[in-house]
C-alpha cells in the first residue's frame, strides 16, 4: 500500500524558487495512470493525485478528445464506491471540470442525489453544486424540494451551495427557481455572511425584471437587517439602481435612500464604505452637499496604510474630479503626498486628479513632477496622463506652451502605438482649439514623422498637415518634411505625402511651380498608387483634368470629404458585380448610426478626438434591402429611403417577442414585424399582424405577407405594406394585434399536433413620425457645408420650449424630434451652461440635404428658448423642418 | 463460549476476507434496486423511484464483501451498461418475469450486451423477479424465452425469485458467495 509518492507533498511551497510539482507532466502518461480508478482495491490517495494531475492539465489548457474525456469520466464515476471524503471532493470537481456531454453525465445523477441527502455537510453542499450543473428541468422538479430545504439549511456551506445553484439555474429554469422566493427570503435573514450575500443576489435576480419588486426589496432591507459586508455592498448597488430609475420624478425633494447610502459611509467594513462612497459619487446630478460626506471618507482612505484602499479612493476621486473638480480640492494636500507613492498606478491617478482640480499656477510644478516619473509607468497609465494634459490645456489655453512642450517631449520617447496615438490626437486637438499653438504643434508633428514607425500615424499627420499647413504664415517650411516621406517611407505613407503636397500646391500659389517639380519626380515611383496620385494631381493642378474646370472645384476635390460612410461604401463595393453598368456612388446608403462616444461623455467637452467624428458603424440597411427586394409584392415600390431601428412592441420576457422596423419608401411604407416565439411547447402558424391605421388617415393598407410558421426560438418576419401620398409628411399612430394559429408541440418528439387553435395577442402601438423621413447623415466640417448651401434656402424662426429639466434635455428632445445627426459633438451640453449651440445634418426624403443650426438659451426658471436656422437644397424642405418643430 | 465463537469467526473473516464486484442490470422496473435492498437490509418497498444513473452499494455477507453496481434500466443508460460490467466477478441480469410484453426486449438487450468481447467469460446470473404475480412465467418457459440454452461460452445460472416475498433470495446469495470464492 505504501508506495513511494511520485509527487512530494508541497508543504514547503512558500520557498522562493517554488514551481509546480506537476510541471512537465504528460497527458498520455496521466491518462494511463487514471487506470488506477478501475482497481478493485482503490487507493484513495493515489486516485486524488491522479485527479489533481488531470485537473492541472485541464487548467493549463490541455484538451481531451471526446474518447479520452468519456473514458476518464466513466472511470471517475467508479470512484463513488470510495468512502474517502477527500477523494469524493475531487470527484465532484472532476465531473464539473470535464463537463461531459449531457447524455453521459446523467449517469451520476442518482449518486449525486444520494450524496445530496447524506449526513456529511461537505457531501451535501458539493453534490448540490454539481447536480445543478448537470440536471435537466424534468429531473429538477424531482429534487426541487431538497433544494428548497437546503436553502434554509442550518449549515451555511450547504445553504450557500443551494443559493449559488439557484443563481445558475435561473438562466435555464427560471419558473422553478422563482418558486423558491420564500426560502430565499428566509436565507436573506441568515446570520452567516456568505449565505446572506448569496441569498440577496439570488432574490434580486429573481425579481430583477420587476422594478416595483426591486424597489420594495431595497426599501425593506435598507431598514437594517443586512449585516454581511458583501451583502451590504450588493444592497448599495441595488439601491443606486433604484435611485437611478426613479431619479427624474423626485427632483426638488430629498433623494430617496440617500440617508441609507450616507449611513453606510459610517459602516465598520471598508468595502462597504467604499461602495457607498462610489455610489454617491455616481449619482445622477449629485449636488455638492451630497458629495461632501463621501469625499471626506475617501480622503481618509487616501492616507490609509493599505495600497488597495489608497488606489480605490484615488481612482474614485479621479472620476469625481472630471465632473466636480471643486469638491475634490479639499483632498489636494493628501494627493500631493501620493505623487511619490511606491505604487505607480496610485501616483498616476493622484497626479491626473490634481491636474483636473489644480489651478493655473500649479500646472508648471505638476508638469515637472510628472516628467520625473513618466518613464516608470506603463503605457496605459501614460495615456491617462496624456488625456489629463489634453483637457488641462483646453482649460488653461495660456499654458499651452509648457503643455505642448511636455507632449512633444514624450512623443520623442519610446512608446507603443496606443500611447503615441493618444499624444498625436491630443496635439491635433490642441492645434484645432488653440490658434496660438498651431505653428509649434505642426512643427512637433513634422519632427515626429521624421522618425515614426507607425504608418497609421504618419498618414494621419500628413493628412492633417495638408489641411492646416497651407494656411500658416510660412507654408514652405513644411515641404521638406513632407517630401522626405516620399523619399524615405513605405508606399502608403508616400501616397499620402503626395496628396499632401498637392494640397499645398492648390492653396499656395507661390509654391505651385516647385510642387510641380516634386510631383513630377514622384511619377517615377515604384508603387502604382503613388504614381497614379501624382499623375492625377499634376493634371488637376494644371487645370487639364475634367473634374477641375475651375480652381474652386480643384480645392473641393482635394479637401472635400466623402459624403458616404466608408463602411457603407465598402459593403456596396463588395456587392457590386463587374458589368457594363458603372458603379454608382449615389446608390450607397448614407445612413450612419450615431455611436455613443465614451470620451465625450467622460469629459463633457467637445474635445472628442479626430477619430470621433461621426464614426460610422455598419448599418443593417444592406441586409434589409436584400430581404425586401426578394419579396415580389414590394418590388414595385422602388428603393427604400430609410429603415428605422427596431421598435419593441412587447415587454421583455413575454410569450412572444415582436418588434417592428419601419421601411420608408417614396410613396409607401412597409412595416416589418420581427417575431420570436419563446414557448418551446408551441408552434405558431399563419402568423399575421392586423394593423389598425384609423389614427393614421393618410395611410391605406395595400398588402400583407403572413408568416407561414413560427417555431420556437427561431425568429421570423411578417410584413404589412401601406400606401401614402408622395411628398407629404404622413404621420400617425398604428395599433397592432398579432393573430396566429397555435399548435401544441410534444416536447419529447418535437412534433406538432395537427389541430391548432386560433389565438391573438395584443401588441403595443407605435407611430410613424416625421423623424422617420430623415436620414442621419453627418458632415465632417459643418461650417464649410453650411456656407456652401444656398443662402436663399435659409429659414430662421424662434421658438419657446417652455419649462425644461435642463438644457441638455431640451437639446436631445429637439434632436430626436428631427431625427438628424448631431455634428462635431454638439449634442453634449456642458454642465451648468446657460446657452448652447447644436449643429445637425441629415438627408430628407427625396434626397434633400438639410443642415440645421440650433441656438438654445435657458432662463432662470428653466424656461428654454430656441432659435432654429435651417438650410437645405430645397427651400420647401426648410419650411417643412420648421413645421416639424412647430408641431413637435 | 458464544463470545469465543464470535471472536474466532471474526479472526477467520480477517484472514479469509473475500471481495467481489457485481453489476446489476436489466430493463427499467425489473426490480434491480429492490433486489439490492432485499440483499442488503431485507426490506422491501413498493414505492420506488427509477434509478437515474447508478447506485453503488457495498454489502457484507459472511466473510464476503460484495460491491454492487446497480444501474438504471431506462433506454438511455443501456449503452453505458457495458462500461460497468467489465472485469466484474459476475453479471446479474434482472428480468420482470411477469412482464410478458417486454420479454423479447429483455432478451435482445442481454444478448447484445454479452456479445461484447470485453465481457467474454464473465459468469451470468439471470433472475426472474416478481414470481409472486399470477401472470409470471414459470422457470421452464422463462429460460426458453430468454434464450439461455444457447449460451455456451460462459457459466449461466437462472433463479426465479420474488423480492416482495423474499422467495429464493437465499439461493441467490449462496450462488454469489460461491462465485466469489471461485474467482479468487
Amino acid at each position: 500500500m505504501a508506495q513511494p509518492l511520485v509527487v512530494k507533498k508541497d508543504d514547503d511551497c512558500d520557498e522562493e524558487e517554488y514551481y509546480s510539482p506537476f510541471l512537465g507532466i504528460e497527458k498520455g502518461a496521466v491518462l494511463q495512470e487514471a487506470r488506477v480508478f478501475h482497481d478493485p482495491q482503490l487507493d484513495a490517495r493515489r486516485c486524488c493525485q491522479v485527479i489533481t494531475k488531470l485537473l492541472y492539465l485541464l487548467n493549463q489548457g490541455d484538451t481531451f478528445t471526446k474518447v479520452e474525456a468519456t473514458e476518464v469520466f466513466f472511470a471517475t464515476t467508479k470512484l463513488f464506491q470510495s468512502k474517502d471524503a477527500g477523494l469524493r471532493r475531487m470527484v465532484y470537481l472532476m465531473i464539473k471540470e470535464l463537463s461531459p456531454s449531457a447524455d453521459e453525465v446523467i449517469i451520476v445523477t442518482s449518486s449525486l442525489m444520494k450524496d445530496m441527502n447524506s449526513k456529511t455537510d461537505m457531501y451535501r453542499a458539493n453534490a448540490i453544486r454539481v447536480l445543478c450543473r448537470i440536471i435537466d428541468s424534468t429531473l429538477l422538479t424531482q429534487i426541487e424540494r431538497y433544494l428548497k430545504q437546503a436553502i434554509v439549511d442550518k449549515n451555511p456551506v450547504v445553504a450557500s451551495a443551494a443559493l449559488v445553484s439557484g443563481i445558475y439555474l435561473l438562466q435555464t429554469s427560471p419558473e422553478i427557481v422563482k418558486r423558491w422566493s420564500n426560502e430565499v427570503q428566509e436565507a436573506v435573514q441568515s446570520r452567516a455572511a456568505l449565505v446572506q450575500f448569496h441569498a440577496l443576489a439570488l432574490l434580486h435576480q429573481i425579481r430583477q425584471n420587476d422594478r416595483l419588486a426591486v424597489s420594495k426589496l431595497v426599501t425593506s432591507l435598507t431598514r437594517g437587517s443586512v449585516r454581511s459586508p458583501l451583502a451590504q455592498c450588493l444592497l448599495i448597488r441595488y439601491t443606486s439602481q433604484v435611485i437611478r430609475e426613479s431619479g427624474m420624478n423626485t427632483q426638488g425633494g430629498d433623494r430617496p435612500f440617500f440617508d441609507f447610502l450616507e449611513s453606510c459611509l459610517r459602516n465598520k467594513a471598508e468595502m462597504v464604505i467604499l461602495e457607498a462612497a462610489r455610489a454617491i459619487t455616481d449619482l445622477n446630478g449629485v449636488t455638492s452637499r451630497e458629495l461632501t460626506p463621501a469625499i471626506t471618507v475617501l480622503q481618509l482612505f487616501l492616507s490609509s496604510s493599505k495600497p488597495v484602499l489608497r488606489f480605490a479612493a484615488v481612482r474614485t476621486l479621479n472620476k469625481v474630479a472630471s465632473t466636480h473638480p471643486l469638491a475634490v480640492t479639499n483632498c489636494n494636500i493628501d494627493m500631493e503626498s501620493l505623487i511619490s507613492d511606491q505604487n505607480r498606478s496610485i501616483a498616476t491617478l493622484a497626479i491626473t486628479t490634481l491636474l483636473k482640480t489644480g489651478n493655473e499656477s500649479s500646472v508648471d510644478r505638476l508638469m515637472k513632477q510628472m516628467t520625473n516619473f513618466m518613464s516608470d509607468i506603463a503605457d496605459e497609465f501614460k495615456i491617462v496622463v496624456v488625456e489629463a494634459i489634453r483637457s488641462l490645456c483646453l482649460k488653461f489655453p495660456l499654458k499651452y506652451r509648457s503643455l505642448m512642450n511636455f507632449l512633444s517631449n514624450i512623443l520623442r520617447e519610446e512608446g507603443g502605438f496606443d500611447y503615441k496615438k493618444a499624444i498625436v490626437d491630443s496635439i491635433i486637438i490642441l492645434i484645432r482649439d488653440i490658434p496660438d499653438a498651431k505653428e509649434s504643434g505642426l512643427f512637433h508633428l513634422c519632427e515626429f514623422i521624421e522618425d515614426c514607425e507607425f504608418t497609421y500615424l504618419s498618414t494621419q499627420i500628413l493628412h492633417f498637415l495638408g489641411n492646416e499647413g497651407p494656411k500658416t504664415s510660412d507654408p514652405s517650411k513644411y515641404i521638406r518634411y513632407i517630401y522626405n516621406r516620399v523619399i524615405l517611407e513605405n508606399a502608403t505613407v508616400r501616397a499620402s505625402a503626395v496628396s499632401t503636397l498637392a494640397k499645398f500646391g492648390a492653396l499656395v500659389d507661390a509654391l505651385k511651380p516647385r510642387i510641380f517639380v516634386l510631383l513630377r519626380r514622384c511619377l517615377f515611383d515604384g508603387d502604382d498608387e503613388v504614381r497614379d496620385r501624382a499623375t492625377l494631381y499634376i493634371k488637376l493642378l494644371d487645370g487639364e483634368a475634367t473634374v477641375g474646370e475651375t480652381d474652386k472645384d480643384v480645392t473641393e476635390f482635394l479637401f472635400g470629404s466623402l459624403d458616404v460612410p466608408l463602411v457603407n461604401l465598402e459593403t456596396s463595393l463588395w456587392n457590386y458585380e463587374p458589368s457594363e453598368v458603372p458603379f454608382d456612388i449615389s446608390s450607397v446608403p448614407k445612413e450612419t448610426k450615431s455611436q455613443p462616444l465614451a470620451e465625450k461623455k467622460a469629459t463633457g467637452k467637445k474635445s472628442a478626438g479626430p477619430a470621433a467624428v461621426n464614426g460610422p458603424v455598419p448599418t443593417v440597411d444592406a441586409s434589409y434591402e436584400k430581404l425586401l427586394s426578394s419579396i415580389p409584392e414590394f418590388a414595385s415600390f422602388g428603393k427604400p429611403f430609410k429603415s428605422s431601428a427596431p421598435v419593441e412592441l412587447t415587454e421583455a420576457e413575454t410569450e412572444y417577442s415582436v418588434n417592428v422596423v419601419k421601411h420608408i419608401y417614396d410613396g409607401h411604407v412597409v412595416l416589418q414585424y420581427n417575431c420570436t416565439n419563446t414557448i418551446p411547447e408551441q408552434l405558431l402558424e399563419e402568423v399575421v399582424v392586423f394593423v389598425d391605421a384609423s389614427e393614421a388617415e393618410e395611410f391605406s393598407e395595400v398588402a400583407s405577407k403572413p408568416l407561414r410558421s413560427l417555431p420556437y426560438d427561431s425568429p421570423g418576419q411578417t410584413f404589412v405594406a401601406f400606401e401614402k401620398p408622395e411628398g407629404v409628411l404622413a404621420t400617425g399612430k398604428f395599433s397592432n394585434i398579432l393573430k396566429f394559429i397555435v399548435k401544441e408541440v410534444d416536447s419529447s418528439t418535437g412534433e406538432a399536433d395537427d389541430d391548432g387553435v386560433e389565438d391573438e395577442y395584443q401588441l403595443e402601438d407605435f407611430e410613424i413620425i416625421s423623424a422617420d423621413y430623415m436620414l442621419k447623415v453627418g458632415v465632417s466640417n459643418f461650417r464649410n457645408a453650411w456656407e456652401s448651401m444656398d443662402l436663399e434656402s435659409e429659414r430662421v424662426d424662434e421658438y419657446g420650449l417652455g419649462v425644461r429639466e435642463s438644457l441638455g434635455e431640451a437639446v436631445s428632445a429637439v434632436i430626436s424630434i428631427l431625427g438628424m445627426q448631431p455634428c462635431e459633438g454638439t449634442d453634449v451640453v456642458q454642465n451648468n451652461s446657460r446657452s448652447h449651440t447644436c449643429l445637425l445634418s441629415g438627408v430628407f426624403i427625396g434626397n434633400v440635404k438639410v443642415l440645421v443650426r440650433l441656438s438654445f438659451g435657458i432662463s432662470g426658471p428653466k424656461e428654454v428658448a430656441m432659435k432654429l436656422a435651417v438650410r437645405s437644397d430645397d427651400p420647401e424642405v426648410s419650411d417643412r423642418i420648421h413645421e416639424i418643430v412647430a408641431n413637435g | 463460549m458464544g463470545f469465543w465463537e464470535a471472536f474466532l469467526n471474526w479472526l477467520r473473516s480477517l484472514f479469509f476476507k473475500q471481495e467481489m464486484e457485481l453489476s446489476l442490470i436489466g430493463l427499467q422496473n425489473a426490480g434491480k434496486t429492490s433486489l439490492v435492498n432485499v440483499i442488503a437490509t431485507g426490506g422491501f418497498s413498493e414505492d420506488m423511484i427509477p434509478t437515474v444513473g447508478f447506485n453503488m452499494r457495498k454489502v457484507t455477507k459472511g466473510n464476503v464483501t460484495i460491491k454492487l453496481w446497480d444501474l438504471g434500466g431506462q433506454p438511455r443508460f443501456r449503452s453505458m451498461w457495458e462500461r460497468y460490467c467489465r472485469a466484474v466477478s459476475a453479471i446479474v441480469y434482472v428480468v420482470d418475469a411477469a412482464d410478458r410484453e417486454n420479454m423479447a426486449i429483455a432478451k435482445s438487450e442481454l444478448h447484445d450486451l454479452l456479445s461484447k468481447p470485453s465481457l467474454g467469460g464473465i459468469p451470468l446470473l439471470v433472475i426472474g423477479n416478481k414470481i409472486d404475480r399470477p401472470e409470471a412465467f414459470p422457470k421452464q418457459s422463462f429460460t426458453e424465452a430468454m434464450g439461455l440454452k444457447a449460451m455456451t461460452d460462459r457459466e449461466v445460472a437462472c433463479f426465479m425469485i420474488s423480492c416482495k416475498n423474499s422467495t429464493n433470495i437465499d439461493s441467490v446469495i449462496d450462488w454469489l458467495v460461491k462465485h466469489s470464492k471461485k474467482k479468487n
